[in-house]
């Protein structure tokens, strides 16, 4: 429980420590950020299927989003 | 556009010659109406189509294991000012053989089945905020799954900062085709908790937390042996990190601790380098880490002096509450290696992709690797063509 309690604290610090250690970036310069290689998600459907075969050959999944579908991959 | 463009101070004008006049104009239409990144609550102004084709393969020594030939189609439609429609069709053609316990080839299992998943989301774009609906549904012969999500994320005033919230609930029913197993059902219900914020004028950072709580059918009907938990609680720390570099270079980092009540815990890896060459060629060299422990329940090839395979050790006299020869389960560490081109014409993308993907017990890091188990080969081709209209 300790164990646990300690995880769930240090995933919610995370954020706070990104939060701190940025610095204000203006509009204009955001030119590179708006290249669509920077894009999380990018490919949609690329993401999609490597997702899906991971799932299905791994026991670890989630962190990209909710209410994805299930199925009986073997 | 609703966003209210900031004019640079003039050192700031006077510094950047280059960017100045209807180029930096073009810069900062583009850095605007980037959703996801930059401007994540404006409604995108372009439509995309894109088809997908994946073969796939996997196999391990002495056995051809399963092959997937998977058409698919993915669209996003603009819908006026502040609605957006994606849609997602994939059709998968499943065959091949898949062991009923370890890596064994005997006896291996032979199957073949058809799936076809869709997938239908709604947004509403606000002006700090956007909302999504999400319906899923996947169906094969033995397995049907539906879901349902619904998804928040607001935007800081700078929108250097984009915060995301989102709920989904999935329900499937399970058989098997020999009927040993029907009616069998699962619900899972999940959480999601994120934040995107821009670093500098070159590194954006994204980090997610999801939880999922499910009840229900887990084992394998496939699988003999194999008899799981009713439940599973699943959490993922998922921290992602684009770096831009000069001359139209981009590494995107990501890390994934994972951890669930099977006993599971893993870690994830991955690194993308995308190097533009010009006249719209992108090379995209890949790689991913990826290693668990093994479930508390899962047990490796060591059988039973008086009933034989698959029945683990101490069968006969104390058979186990849960039990699993699922390699899945096992623990071990996995690499791919890939590469992506991309061809870009004007509105149109065409991209290929190869990855090379092998599971071996001994690659596990950070604790003993299952002994006994063939190693686990797959390879994954993809080719897409895209068009933005």
């Amino acid at each position: 429980m300790k164990q646990r309690v300690y995880r769930i604290l240090s995933a919610a610090c995370l954020p706070a420590l990104l939060l701190g250690a940025c610095a204000e970036v203006k509009p204009w310069q955001k030119g590179d950020l708006a290249r669509p290689e920077m894009a999380f998600d990018g490919d949609a459907l690329a993401a999609r299927l490597a997702q899906h075969i991971y799932f299905s050959k791994e026991n670890a999944s989630g962190g990209y989003g909710v209410g994805g579908g299930g199925c009986g991959c073997n | 556009m609703r966003l209210q463009l900031t004019m640079p101070p003039p050192d700031q004008t006077q510094r950047d010659t280059a960017s100045n006049g209807p180029q930096r104009g073009a810069v900062l239409a583009a850095a605007l109406a980037l959703p996801g990144v930059v401007a994540a609550e404006t409604a995108p102004t372009d439509g995309l189509i894109a088809f997908k084709y994946l073969w796939y393969h996997d196999l391990q020594p002495g056995l051809s294991r399963i092959t997937v030939n998977s058409p698919s189609v993915y669209t996003l439609l603009p819908v006026g000012p502040s609605w957006s429609v994606e849609g997602t069709v994939i059709v998968d053609a499943i065959s091949g053989a898949t062991p009923r316990y370890h890596t064994a080839i005997s006896g291996a299992s032979r199957m073949h089945d058809d799936r076809t998943a869709g997938e239908l989301k709604l947004t509403r774009y606000f002006r700090r905020a956007a909302i999504d609906f999400g319906v899923a549904y996947s169906g094969e012969h033995d397995y049907k799954s539906a879901a349902g999500s619904v998804g928040l994320r607001l935007s800081s005033e700078d929108n250097n900062t984009t915060l995301a919230f989102g709920t989904g609930f999935t329900s499937d029913q399970i058989s098997s085709s020999d009927g040993k197993v029907s009616g069998e059902t699962r619900q899972v219900n999940d959480f999601l908790a994120g934040v995107t914020q821009v670093l500098s004028a070159s590194d954006v950072a994204k980090i997610n937390v999801t939880h999922a709580r499910g009840r229900g059918y887990f084992s394998d009907p496939y699988k003999e042996v194999d008899v799981r938990p009713r439940q599973r609680n699943q959490t993922a720390v998922l921290t992602q990190w684009n770096h831009a570099f000069a001359g139209d270079a981009t590494l995107r980092t990501s890390y994934r601790y994972y951890w669930d009540t099977f006993g599971v815990n893993a870690h994830t890896l991955g690194f993308e380098y995308a190097q533009g060459l010009g006249s719209g060629w992108t090379l995209t060299p890949a790689l991913r880490y990826y290693t668990q422990s093994a479930a508390d329940f899962y047990f490796g090839p060591d059988y039973d002096p008086v009933l034989g395979a698959p029945f683990p050790r101490g069968y006969s006299t104390n058979p186990p509450r849960y039990s699993s020869p699922d390699q899945r389960l096992s623990a071990f560490g996995a690499v791919t290696v890939g590469l992506r081109i991309d061809k870009r014409f004007g509105a149109w993308n065409v991209d290929f992709r190869y990855d090379y993907y092998q599971q071996r017990g001994d690659w596990r890091l950070g604790g003993d690797g299952s002994t006994g188990l063939d190693p686990f080969t797959a390879h994954f081709v993809q080719l897409g063509i895209a068009k933005r209209f």
